[in-house]
């Protein structure tokens, strides 16, 4: 995933969970400033696999195996999780 | 399974008239029947011509709101009472309110497990008024709610108003997907109503009418419309609906979708979801037309209009290695 794509999706989920905030491209991948948070999400190395992103803080860096585990991980380190987490649930046949 | 289906459409636009006329048919006078009347006193089942065991009222509250538990209460009591055989029934009409968003009432038809396993939800049918409708869709966001979230608009009293092309265009705008019927005194077939939405043939209508990928715009409700050409990795779906459901699950009134899907591009996936409620994907046989390209629409409040195209893609990507 190139970097503006990258910044594009996350720009849009910022404004889908109502965070206020900015996603620039960076030397490696993005990174996000929220407040006085400051967040970097850089692609994993292919040795790495199968992780396939980093989230970084200045406290840790969280790996992700898929952009669904970024995400999640992201909306968590920005607080900005519900509530009540709306996990898919599969209803009758139709 | 019982086929369950809903009746909605703002006050006065003439549902009461057309369950009548539904009830006269045959093939649904053995219908089960729950009208839900907001006031204390309630008039509609009054007008209803079934039998008294088949017909259950839901007074003093919306049927979307203060009332969600009995309606789940009355139809579990009502399968145990036909399991029992003291009642006889091969079919659920639930006529709403007029003032009931029909989002929360699928919600619970979907959700509660013991309904779930009994009950299926086959239509929901919003009746509009030929003459009223345009100005009360302007001014209730009700009415707006009740359009977006049909499975077939029922324009009534069109012998009141012979032109309703702008009403029509207006409808198409908040519901690209469901077709425009037209009845004078709920005069139509039952069957075009309720058959299933989910069906080869219901199917076609939608996918023609979402054939432009776009994001329409009324009332703080977005359509947000995916057309893709190439196929996408099977495993993409699971993640992409858990995705779905997580970020935008409480923004996210109803999703429907036919995509297909690399490991068998003959016989197309359909997405059925009502907020971060989803079926299971349904495998069918064949294409319904002759477009086979995966079309996704998506209504929802506040959902960034490329953020689900930009989802999929990335994921995409990522299932490609």
């Amino acid at each position: 995933m190139n970097p503006p794509a990258l910044r594009a999706l996350i720009a849009d989920s910022l404004t889908l969970w109502g965070v206020a905030g900015r996603v620039d491209i960076a030397d490696v991948g993005v990174r996000i400033t929220a407040g006085d948070q400051v967040l970097h999400v850089a692609p994993a190395l292919p040795e790495e696999s199968p992780m396939r992103w980093w989230l970084i803080s200045e406290a840790r860096r969280r790996p992700a195996a898929s952009m669904l585990g970024l995400l999640r991980s992201l909306r968590y380190a920005l607080n900005a999780t519900s509530a009540e987490p709306a996990r898919a649930r599969v209803a009758a046949p139709l | 399974m019982i086929p369950v289906s809903v009746i909605t459409g703002f006050l006065g636009s003439g549902k009461t008239t057309l369950l009548r006329s539904v009830l006269r048919d045959p093939a649904y006078a053995g219908s089960a029947v729950i009208v839900n009347e907001w006031g204390d006193i309630g008039l509609d089942h009054e007008l209803l011509e079934t039998s008294e065991e088949n017909l259950l009222g839901l007074a003093n509250g919306c049927l979307c709101c203060t009332t969600r538990g009995d309606l789940a209460r009355t139809l579990i009591d009502l399968a145990a009472r036909r399991r029992s055989g003291a009642v006889t029934y091969h079919r659920v009409l639930i006529e709403t309110s007029g003032l009931a968003d029909p989002a929360p009432i699928l919600h619970t038809l979907l959700v509660d497990p013991t309904i779930a396993e009994s009950h299926r939800v086959e239509a929901v049918v919003t009746v509009v008024d030929a003459l009223l409708g345009a100005e009360t869709i302007a001014r209730h966001p009700e009415a707006t709610q009740q359009a977006m979230l049909a499975d077939r608009l029922l324009l009534s009293k069109t012998d009141l108003a012979p032109d309703t092309s702008s009403l029509e265009a207006q409808l198409a705008t908040l519901n690209p997907g469901a077709p425009i019927l037209r009845s004078v005194q709920g005069a139509i077939p039952p069957d075009v109503l309720f058959a299933s939405a989910a069906r080869p043939e219901a199917l076609r209508h939608w996918l023609d009418a979402t054939a432009t990928p776009s994001a329409r715009h009324s009332a703080g409700v977005e359509t947000i419309s995916i057309l893709r050409e190439d196929p996408l990795p099977g495993v993409v779906l699971p993640l992409f609906l858990e995705a779905l459901a997580e970020h935008a699950g409480e923004k996210l009134l109803r999703m429907k979708g036919i995509i297909r899907v690399a490991e068998a591009p003959e016989k197309p996936a359909v997405l059925h979801g009502v907020r971060h409620v989803l079926h299971p994907i349904e495998w069918l046989e064949d294409w319904p037309s002759a477009d086979r390209r995966s079309r996704l629409v998506l209504i929802g409040q506040g959902i960034p209009q490329w953020w689900p195209a930009r989802l999929l893609e990335a994921l995409e990507e990522e299932a490609r290695g």
